[in-house]
């Protein structure tokens, strides 16, 4: 479902080059819930930026359900993000513009305009499991940082995703609720047979996962 | 959206008041409906003025110029007008208003103008009066040399204060006022003279320029003026032309610096919200989503900059009308509601334009940036 090969990606700052991601394999198959643990700097956001489709490798490929998400047009590309894959930021991602609700259904105003879905009455369902659904009407700096995460994770569930990547999604929670959030995610992962993929430099929360990846400059490797 | 508002507010006042002078020009002169006025050759500058600035003179020449200008090769027809400029008495009498004697057999410069048609030949004590004596109405009455006369029609307003600010009865009834006025106790005599009028106006046929008919007017009759009304006011249009296009070449100017600054205005924007733009991107917003929203916000911002920026020229049109009007000595009439709303959407349509060509580029950069290097720059 996910084959990635060979993947690579560089950066140029001043003289130095920095492999970001060295030739990373991984296939994730449907269904699957898996961590990469790694310390900072080791190319966990890049890759999943890479798999997610928000930047363009320097070589190798992604493929998500057989496609090279590299080789369709950004229309396309666009597109697969809507209906595929969401994702689950390192940091706050909210629009600070907008209120919970309107933030959680973002994603909807990309979906063509005759789905049958009431999203609103999912958005609300989904803030309710999250647990800040009085705060639905609160804009996002008047919510805390925890908060804030929680309801972007609501968010990367309302377009149905099949794949969810989720960077330390929950870097800034305490353990209760992080257990919560874990438990959540399996609920789902069960459910619905939603792909995760969870950034993380929590041992504690790898060890929770069915398979295990550390990365360390730029290079992937799965552990035992 | 400040430089759209300067901008918008700018163009619309200025846009405006050439609008209004052309207009009112026009329409005065159409007015006036006479191509050329005949006066004393010695009163040619006090003539002009009257005709211009309205100022109330009083000229006179022999009653038999009328029949000499009726027979000039081109001329169509003629009316012949009597001023009168009346004197202030105590309470009762209105002083310093020019009163028009008029030829009703004759006239096609007065009466056709009523707002509302007269059916009736006027009375002795009645009178027309121009739009500009705003004091005053159909029915009212007022006093002149110790006469009540009553107000039986206005004119509608025509921008020359010439006509706007004079009052009108058919020259008989002049006549008979001053008449009386010799015989009234107190009252000081109006100084009338005998068999004299002040101007003759001529209408000349379609087919020879109205500057030819003045140089045969001239060159027939001695010691007249023939004033070519065109003329007059072209000389003032010129005037003002040169006045408002350099009001407008700094317009101009003001908006291609507007152009700009609203550009960096956007692009400041923008780059603010790359991180927004970013997440939208990673969300599955298109690049073509996420330009409509850019020009979007844009041209609403820049339209609400022009709507101010209009209401703001508005005011300052409205409150230095009187400026405006006596700093340029012209007529001047207030265009049209209809040709404001043409003012008003051209200036919106500019204001929509600049606010979308400005934010274009910032536009296009946005919409190339790969989202993750979005994201990140923004953090
Ligand atoms: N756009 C960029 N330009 C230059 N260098 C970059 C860019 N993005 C990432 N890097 C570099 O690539 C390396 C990997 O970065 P990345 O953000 O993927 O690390 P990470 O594992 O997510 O770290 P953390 O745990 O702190 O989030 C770092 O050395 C980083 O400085
Ligand atoms: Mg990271």
């Amino acid at each position: 479902m996910i084959e990635v090969k060979e993947l690579t990606k560089t950066y140029k700052v001043g003289s130095d080059i920095i492999k970001a991601v060295d030739h990373v394999n991984l296939e994730v198959k449907k269904g699957e819930f898996i961590s990469i643990l790694g310390h900072s700097g080791s190319g966990k956001t890049t890759l999943l930026s890479l798999i997610g489709g928000l930047t363009k490798p320097d070589s190798g490929t992604v493929r998500i359900d057989g496609t090279d998400i590299w080789s369709i047009s950004d229309n396309d590309l666009s597109e697969l993000r809507n209906r595929k894959i969401n994702f689950i930021y390192q940091f706050a991602s909210l629009i600070p513009t907008l209120n919970i609700i309107e933030n959680v259904l973002v994603p909807t105003a990309f979906r063509p305009k005759d789905e049958p879905i009431n999203y609103y009455e999912f958005a609300m369902e989904l803030l309710d499991i999250v647990g800040i659904k009085d705060k639905a009407r609160s804009y996002p700096a008047h919510l805390s940082g925890g908060q804030q995460r929680r309801a972007a994770i609501a968010r990367a569930f309302i377009n149905n995703p099949e794949i969810i990547l989720a960077d330390e999604p929950t870097g800034d929670l305490d353990e209760e609720t992080e257990a919560e959030i874990m438990d959540l995610f399996k609920r789902m992962n069960k459910a619905k047979g939603i792909t995760f993929i969870i950034v993380t430099h929590s041992s504690d929360l790898a060890r929770q996962t069915e398979k295990r990846y550390r990365m360390a400059n730029g290079i992937l490797k799965e552990e035992a | 959206m400040l430089s759209v508002m300067v901008v918008a507010a700018t163009l619309f006042s200025v846009t405006t008041v050439m609008d209004s002078v052309e207009t009112s020009i026009e329409k005065g002169t159409a007015r006036l409906g006479a191509d050329i006025m005949v006066v004393p050759a010695e009163a040619e500058a006090q003539a002009k003025t009257a005709l211009l600035a309205g100022e109330p003179s009083t000229f006179y020449m022999d009653r038999s110029i009328e029949d000499k200008v009726r027979k000039v090769k081109g001329v169509k027809a003629v009316a012949s007008q009597v001023f009168l400029k009346t004197a202030q008495y105590k309470c009762c009498s209105v002083g310093n208003m020019l009163l028009i004697g008029f030829d009703p057999k004759h006239d096609f410069t007065i009466m056709p103008w009523l707002s509302k048609e007269l059916t009736r030949p006027l009375g002795t004590d009645e009178i027309i009066m121009g739009r500009g004596l705003t004091a005053y109405n159909v029915g009212s009455k007022i006093k002149f040399y110790g006469k009540y006369f009553e107000v039986v029609g206005m004119l509608e307003e025509t921008g020359m204060k010439f006509i706007d600010n004079s009052v009108f009865m058919p020259y008989a009834a002049m006549k008979k006022l001053a008449e009386e006025s010799k015989h009234k106790k107190g009252v000081k005599a109006a100084n009338l003279p005998i068999d004299k009028i002040s101007t003759v106006l001529v209408q000349v046929e379609p087919e020879i320029s109205p500057q030819r008919v003045a140089i045969f007017i001239e060159h027939d009759i001695p010691g007249v003026k023939a004033i070519v009304s065109e003329q007059v006011i072209s000389s003032v249009r010129k005037q003002l032309f040169v006045l408002l296009r350099s009001i407008l070449s700094i317009s101009i100017i003001l908006w291609i610096m507007a152009l700009l600054l609203i550009g960096v205005v956007f692009s400041m924007i923008v780059n603010e919200r790359q991180r927004e733009i970013g997440l939208l991107r990673a969300m599955g917003a298109k690049k073509s989503n996420i330009f409509r929203l850019i020009m979007t916000e844009a041209s609403i911002l820049s339209i609400m900059g022009g709507i101010v920026g209009i209401v703001l020229g508005g005011a300052f049109l409205y409150a230095f009308k009187g400026f405006i009007r006596s700093s340029l000595n012209i007529p001047y009439l207030w265009p049209s509601a209809a040709e404001y709303a043409v003012l008003v959407a051209g200036c919106l349509l500019l204001s929509f334009l600049t606010g979308a060509v400005a934010a274009l580029w910032p536009a296009i950069r946005s919409m190339r940036m790969e989202p993750y290097e979005a994201i990140r720059r923004g953090e």
